[in-house]
């Protein structure tokens, strides 16, 4: 249903340009509490240009920073994602944007580049990156071409390109990066109204990134609703996941600590209940909360360029209609028929704040079951080798689910593909082993090159209704050159999420959480140097020691006697003799 | 004893540094014999010999000027006093050699140590009014080096580096730099002084020191010094030169008796002209003499050797827990900040506490309150127990799983049901985590409902934190041995079949805590067990940490080993080591921590003890502490050491320092495994002139050969070289099958006692212990009647199974004490008989050779593995059966070796020394 609704505005916002094809500049927030106190805040921000202004380097929607990157790059299409947690779908449902606006955990990066070759798309692409990485002060330009692949049938392109544009689709990941204020400060300010109006006003790093689960995404396409109209169009979403209780607790003191016993909820029918005994109670009713609260802000009026747009109601929320909401004076309240969704029109002047109140929850919205589960993990223990299992769970009992799996391994995992096994498992437990033909329709494989790229797999993958599939395979791990470890050689090396595509319309993207792989560490610190050194040390006390006991000093004279007794010496006077009985023949002809 | 009178060469020649040793002058010998009592005197801890002698500038006043003498004798420890002194002897040597014992007594003990002493105070005090005090003869090794240096420039002024020519005397400064560099805790400046001095003496500017030839001449004619004192240099001497060392004629085992003066002239005379004969002179009558002597080198030295390298070996454990061997510990990884955050686990969550405590009690059967009054209390983990569990975990926000699981040994069947609940870290993503495990039953067997209910009550406080960088999982076991096992085996798809997956899982695992509270009163001090299966250890770091937040941030003792009253002495020490020796050497999980050092995963377990005022909530707030710390981590613990010894909360030995004990143990059986090798690889001159057929004599105690062969020595030296190359062939068939037929004899037992059922145990033992009386007889029998077609090669053989058998035991040993020290020292020093015991040559006259040969084998019967069993049990009051039952569990399980090594190492050692021993009944 959230996802439903979701694209419905997605689809909304995308069509706007078929209204309007000039410029223009929308921007949303659909805020919506989800079970266990969490609530999901989704902002839009979308901007419009023509093609014809971007060409002629006019940006007024357009970020002009970004825009002079992708000319400079020319990239067609571009799509960046950060992303730090995990979605818990297990409380929360289906992803917001079906997952098509998050990417694995740290940074991903796809874009579609217009070259003639190969070559010279990664020559545009390694530009492209370096460029990014300066803007969005990310580690982009660690994206080398170990990291770098070339899915085959994992991702669409979603724009219209004109059919004579050579496109190249490059795709690059850093799964250990770490998303923070440094990343939203750069992505507010492509914002036309830069974080000072509007709902992008919310947009504190404090909160955002106290989230349970946050993804921003910048999306760049062409859309063309006839041939020679098009508009280059950038999305811009935040989607973040916070914790109620914890984003109430005040910014100067943000300890939880424990509750004053009289605070205390606890379930006084226990017998045992008493002044200092205490079985607590978790409270089922809805927590109440305000922007205010959560956000640490009001939101600031509207964003003058957004104000004239068609859709005026910037903010949404998706409580059931009979739970009490307050707004602030100014703003108006618009239910719509499903009975979950209500969406507010700002004054424009006015800074706007939103309460939801505490209320027992007595129907709750409802929240798309996932179509499939995914989990990977490393299994196996010590330095050589190990194995990949990954377990795809089709919650369905009625429909069996098509997918294409998608990974990237770094070059030092390597993967013995030939182990690769199925296992279905039935909801009554019991395991089968099947031929991994059965389940993979279709294999796209590309192994890796030590030091050059990484291993690519992408495997179209079919899980019948109502079962378990576990793919395991096993691989070895490479030992690397000492200077190729990095500072944190110990904690182990990223790999890359896995990215599932599921073939519907519109497509559904699931990844995997990142893992964690050890490789073979030496030991750099202290006991290393020790070694040597004492080695050193002792070679050298040992040497000399060794010499003034076994070593003698004799006389020239000596020596030469000395040496005729061994038998190298014998050797070498046998070789003497001979060259002079040679010699001699010489001397006597002479 | 068979003598083989030839010998292999040698790779080097031993005699030169015994004969350099046995020349040492008088006044060198004095000074390190002084440095050596002075060392073993500053072993003792009632007076401190450094702080009485050292040079200390503030402590020097008239009545202390003692200490300028002094100082160079004295030493900071072992290796400062051996580098010294093998620095110190070659230069001394040479000094007294050349100028005489009168001059250098005179010029050591007064100006040459004075002086540096004067100029040191001097610039210490006077200049950078610092109070280093320093002590050691490294003084004088400078001093005569710079004094060397300027001898050396005199002659060669230059070395040319490329094309820079760096001057010769600068050498002692280059040395001392390197020194102060490389050795902690020297002392640049009283280097420097020495150097100073030493080139004033190398210039000649101290020459009026010494005092005038007339006076030494006159003293040491008057007091006939030189014939009274050994090992005296002379005044004369100096005038011949440096290397006058007087040579020796007499075999270099005899020392030379100091022969009368004019003898010493006469040859002193002589000198000049044979001088360059020494050398050749020297290393002759060394081979004659070994040649004339090899029972010293084959027969005797391997078994003094090893003697000494066991006797190193336990000297050597038994000093580790001096201050001078031992290190206080401290925490490596910086990123685990111990203590450095405030917790805040109080208050009304101890209200939770006591809430969840009551909810869970309410659930225990009836026997449970019954019971509480004699104070045994014990509950099964029910089904309702673990739903309850769940029901909690689920409350509090968590994600929760279970796991069935199922294991048997010895015909018991351990099952039950694991439940556990992960935090996802709020910004994480399930890359990392740490565990905390809970078992409702602890290591001991005891109800564990307060570490259960603290555990509950921490899951539902740290779920209010979103500091957290990694997931933390908790586990709740129903017992600590199988439980965890079964769990971590599962985390890592490791597990057996009997044994469910995990439905849900988390990333690395960082670190594991494990907490016990079985008893309801409040604690006084934290006890930390620490080792794993097989003798692994977690990470020194992890065990530092515990002890640094228990002490250091909540005031709580902690303590390990079961050491409840630890005085931090010597004894004190000492019995933790061996305990935790004891503890690792038999390789089985000490609680639930242990299962996880297989993965690579520390781990420790936390137990309250003793009766005090700490409360549970005490507890919790170190359990908090520490998983802060742990979530700190950025990388995997690996910075402190996993080697380690600890004798003390806060003191530790690191692997190097203790890890040459077991390796000399487990040397002296490959000392002796290659020198039987050796010596069977060379035909017994006596045999070799005995005509075949004929009883060997060669076993007679060979006390009297040597003798004869000397007086032999001068005819026969000629054709000894001839005798010298008959080697034999060894006769290796039958030695090799045997020694690797027991091996493979030992799967046997092995197999035995990991698959019987438990009630069968103690018979099995009892059959065991008669199968060790009768098999070395029977194998011997077999032998003898093997070997008596060709009784030549019977004491050849003996050898060589001799031999074969140690060679692998020595060399197990020595690979196992790196992985588990304790083992290998624990099999070595049972196994040390058999490097000492052979057949008993049949020359012995039967009463004689009867009752030894049965005392020998009732003294091995002793040390057989299943009576070593025995006597253990007996003597910690353990039933057999108990301990076996345990060992096949662990087999099973938890992957222990312990077995193994008994089974397949020592046993087969002991067999074939057994069998050695029983053939001198036949």
């Amino acid at each position: 249903m959230l996802a439903r609704a979701l694209f419905s505005l997605l689809a909304f916002v995308a069509l706007a340009p078929l209204i309007s094809a000039s410029s223009d500049y929308h921007e949303k927030l659909l805020l919506q509490p989800l079970p266990q106190s969490a609530l999901l805040a989704s902002f839009t921000f979308q901007g419009n240009e023509s093609q014809q202004s971007f060409d002629e380097r006019h940006f007024r929607y357009f970020p002009r920073a970004l825009g002079q990157i992708l000319r400079h790059s020319n990239t067609k299409e571009l799509h960046l994602r950060f992303t730090t947690g995990r979605w818990d779908a297990e409380s929360w449902g289906s992803r917001p944007w079906n997952g098509s606006k998050e990417g694995g955990t740290g940074v991903e990066l796809w874009a579609w580049i217009d070259a003639p070759s190969d070559q010279e798309a990664f020559a545009k692409w390694i530009t492209l990156t370096q460029s990014l990485s300066g803007l969005f002060c990310a580690s982009l330009n660690f994206v080398d071409s170990t990291r770098t692949t070339r899915p085959a049938a994992l991702f669409d392109s979603t724009g219209d390109h004109p059919a004579s544009s050579n496109l190249h689709l490059l795709h690059g990941t850093l799964p250990g990066e770490v998303v923070c204020t440094e990343n939203l400060t750069p992505f507010v300010k492509l914002l036309p109204c830069k974080g000072k109006a509007g709902i992008s006003s919310l947009l504190d790093g404090h909160k955002l990134f106290d989230a349970s689960w946050q993804s921003m995404s910048v999306d760049v396409r062409p859309i063309c609703p006839s041939p020679d109209e098009c508009v280059v169009q950038i999305d811009q979403t935040v989607d973040i996941v916070l914790d109620i209780d914890r984003s109430k607790r005040p910014r100067d003191n943000p300890i939880p600590r424990p509750v004053p016993s009289e605070e205390l909820v606890c379930d006084t029918s226990k017998p045992y209940h008493d002044y200092d005994t205490c079985y607590p109670l978790e409270s089922a009713a809805e927590r109440g909360w305000s922007l205010h609260e959560i956000f640490g802000r009001t939101v600031s009026g509207v964003c003058p360029l957004a104000e004239n747009s068609e859709d005026n109601e910037p903010i949404c929320l998706r409580v059931p209609h009979d739970r009490g909401v307050y707004v602030s004076p100014g703003a108006t309240e618009s239910k719509d028929e499903t009975g979950f969704s209500r969406c507010f029109s700002l004054d424009p002047s006015q800074p706007f704040d939103l309460l939801v109140q505490e209320q027992d929850a007595t129907v709750q919205v409802p929240l798309d079951e996932p179509v499939l589960r995914a989990e990977r993990t490393i299994v196996g223990h010590g330095q050589e080798r190990g194995g990949m299992r990954i377990i795809f769970d089709n919650p369905s009992d009625t429909q069996g689910v098509d997918f294409v799996y998608f990974e990237t391994l770094p070059w030092f995992l390597r993967p013995y593909v030939h182990t690769l096994q199925a296992t279905i498992t039935g909801r009554d437990g019991i395991r089968h082993q099947v031929p991994a033909s059965q389940i993979i329709r279709e294999t796209f494989y590309r192994p890796a090159i030590d030091r050059e790229r990484g291993t690519q797999l992408e495997l179209a993958i079919s899980v019948p209704a109502a079962s378990t599939v576990t793919l395991t395979y096993d691989f070895e791990k490479a030992i690397l050159r000492y200077t190729e470890y990095p500072p944190d050689a110990n904690r182990g090396f990223n790999v890359a999420p896995a990215v599932i595509k599921l073939s519907q319309d519109p497509p559904v993207y699931i990844r995997t959480t990142s893992l964690l792989l050890p490789l073979p560490t030496p030991d750099f610190s202290m006991p290393y140097n020790v070694i040597i050194l004492t080695s050193t040390v002792i070679a050298l006390a040992f040497g000399s020691v060794f010499n003034l006991l076994v070593r003698r000093f004799v006389s020239v004279d000596e020596a030469a006697a000395l040496t005729s007794q061994t038998l190298k010496g014998r050797l070498l006077g046998k070789i003497v003799a001979l060259k002079d009985r040679l010699g001699g023949k010489q001397s006597k002809t002479e | 004893m068979a003598t083989p009178t030839a010998l292999p060469p040698l790779p080097f020649n031993p005699s030169r540094a015994r004969s350099y040793l046995l020349r040492l002058p008088l006044f060198t010998r004095l000074v390190l014999l002084a440095t050596l009592v002075f060392w073993l005197l500053e072993l003792q801890t009632v007076w401190s010999v450094v702080q009485w002698g050292a040079l200390t500038p503030s402590e020097i006043n008239l009545g202390t000027m003692y200490r300028l003498n002094t100082y160079p004798l004295i030493h900071m420890g072992f290796f400062h006093f051996l580098l010294n002194v093998v620095a110190l002897t070659p230069l001394l040597e040479r000094f007294e050699a050349e100028h005489g014992t009168l001059t250098a007594v005179a010029l050591f003990i007064g100006p040459l140590s004075t002086l540096p002493a004067g100029l040191y105070l001097l610039i210490e005090k006077g200049i950078f009014n610092r109070n280093a005090s320093v002590v050691g003869a490294s003084v004088w090794v400078f001093l005569l080096l710079a004094s060397e240096a300027i001898r050396t420039f005199k002659s060669h002024p230059h070395f040319s580096l490329g094309s820079t020519k760096i001057p010769t005397w600068t050498s002692p400064l280059f040395v001392c730099a390197v020194v102060s560099a490389l050795v902690p805790n020297t002392s640049f400046l009283g280097h420097m002084c020495a150097i100073a001095v030493g080139y004033l003496l190398g210039l000649g500017y101290l020459k009026f020191f010494v005092p005038p030839e007339k006076i030494l001449r006159f003293l040491e004619g008057k007091l006939n010094l030189l014939g009274r004192l050994p090992h005296y240099v002379s005044v004369d001497q100096k005038t011949f030169g440096r290397y006058g060392v007087l040579p020796t004629s007499a075999p270099v085992g005899d020392r030379p008796l100091p022969p009368p003066r004019s003898v010493v002239h006469l040859q002193i005379i002589n000198n000049i002209n044979w001088v360059e004969d020494t050398d050749l002179m020297a290393l002759k009558s060394a081979i004659r003499n070994l040649r004339s002597n090899p029972q010293f080198l084959f027969a005797r030295l391997p078994y003094i050797l090893s003697f000494i390298c066991i006797v190193a070996g336990v000297v050597w454990l038994a000093l580790l827990p001096l201050d001078d061997y031992s290190r206080r510990t401290y925490i490596s990884e910086n990123a685990l900040l111990p203590g450095q955050v405030h917790a805040y686990f109080s208050g009304s969550e101890q209200h939770v506490f006591r809430g969840y405590k009551k909810e869970i009690e309410s659930l225990l059967p009836a026997s449970y309150h019954e019971v509480q009054e004699s104070g045994v209390r014990d509950a099964e983990f029910t089904p309702v127990v673990s739903d309850k569990i769940q029901s909690i975990l689920r409350a509090a926000g968590l994600k929760v799983a279970t796991q069935n699981y199922e294991y048997s040994s010895s015909g018991i069947t351990h099952q039950g049901q694991n439940v556990y609940a992960i935090i996802n870290a709020p910004r994480g993503d399930a890359t990392e985590a740490i565990v905390l495990v809970a078992a409702w039953k602890t290591a001991d067997g005891e109800l564990n409902l307060n570490g259960v209910t603290l555990a509950l009550t921490l899951a539902r406080y740290f779920k209010r934190w979103s500091l957290w960088s990694k997931d933390i999982i908790f586990v709740f076991p129903p017992d600590s041995k199988s439980g965890t096992q079964a769990w971590i085996d599962a985390y890592h798809d490791m597990q057996p079949a009997s044994i469910q997956p995990l439905p849900l899982k988390s990333g690395a695992l960082q670190g594991g805590l494990v907490i016990e509270y079985p008893f309801d009163h409040r604690f006084e001090s934290i006890h930390i067990v620490y080792d794993g299966v097989n003798g692994q250890l977690p990470n020194l770091d992890l065990f530092n940490t515990a002890v640094a937040i228990a002490g250091g941030q909540m005031g709580i003792g902690a303590s390990l080993q079961e050491m409840w009253d630890h005085k931090n002495d010597y004894r004190a020490r000492l019995e933790t080591i061996l305990r935790g020796m004891l503890k690792q050497g038999l390789g089985y999980a000490t609680g639930a921590h242990s299962s996880f050092m297989p993965y690579h995963i520390d781990a420790i377990t936390l137990q309250p003890k003793g009766e005090g005022w700490q409360d549970e909530m005490a507890l919790g707030r170190t359990i908090e502490s520490l998983c802060r710390s742990l979530n700190n981590l950025l990388e995997h613990l690996h910075q402190s050491f996993f080697f380690y010894l600890l004798m003390h909360t806060n003191r530790f030995v690191s692997i190097g320092t203790y890890l040459p004990s077991a390796m000399l143990v487990a040397g002296n059986f490959t000392i002796m495994a290659i020198a039987l090798w050796m010596r069977t690889g060379y035909r017994p001159r006596a045999t070799a002139a005995v005509k075949p057929g004929e009883k060997s004599n060669d076993e007679t105690p060979s006390d009297e050969k040597p003798s004869d062969e000397k007086s032999e020595v001068e005819q026969k030296s000629q054709t000894e070289a001839k005798d010298a190359t008959s080697t034999t062939e060894r006769q290796l068939a039958l030695p090799l099958s045997l020694v690797v037929g027991l091996h493979l004899l030992g799967l046997i037992p092995l197999y035995t006692f990991n698959n019987l059922s438990y009630k069968y145990y103690t018979p099995a033992t009892y059959a065991y212990i008669l199968a060790d009386i009768l098999l070395p007889i029977f194998l011997s029998a077999l032998l003898t009647r093997h070997t008596s077609t060709s009784t030549k090669t019977n004491p050849h053989q003996h050898h060589l199974i001799k031999s074969f058998s140690l060679l692998p035991l020595g060399l197990f040993l020595s690979t196992l004490a790196t992985l588990n020290f304790s083992l290998s020292f624990i099999i070595g020093l049972l196994c040390t008989p058999l490097t000492f015991i052979h057949r008993i040559p049949k020359t012995t006259p039967a009463p004689l050779r009867y009752p030894l040969t049965l005392a020998g084998l009732i003294l091995l019967n002793l040390l057989s593995p299943p009576v070593v069993l025995l006597a253990t049990c007996a003597y910690t009051g353990t039933s057999v059966e108990t301990v076996l039952t345990q060992a096949a569990f662990g087999w099973d399980v938890w992957g222990m070796w312990t077995q193994v090594v008994v089974w397949c190492v020592w046993w087969p050692a002991w067999l074939s020394g057994g069998a050695l021993l029983g053939c001198s009944f036949f």
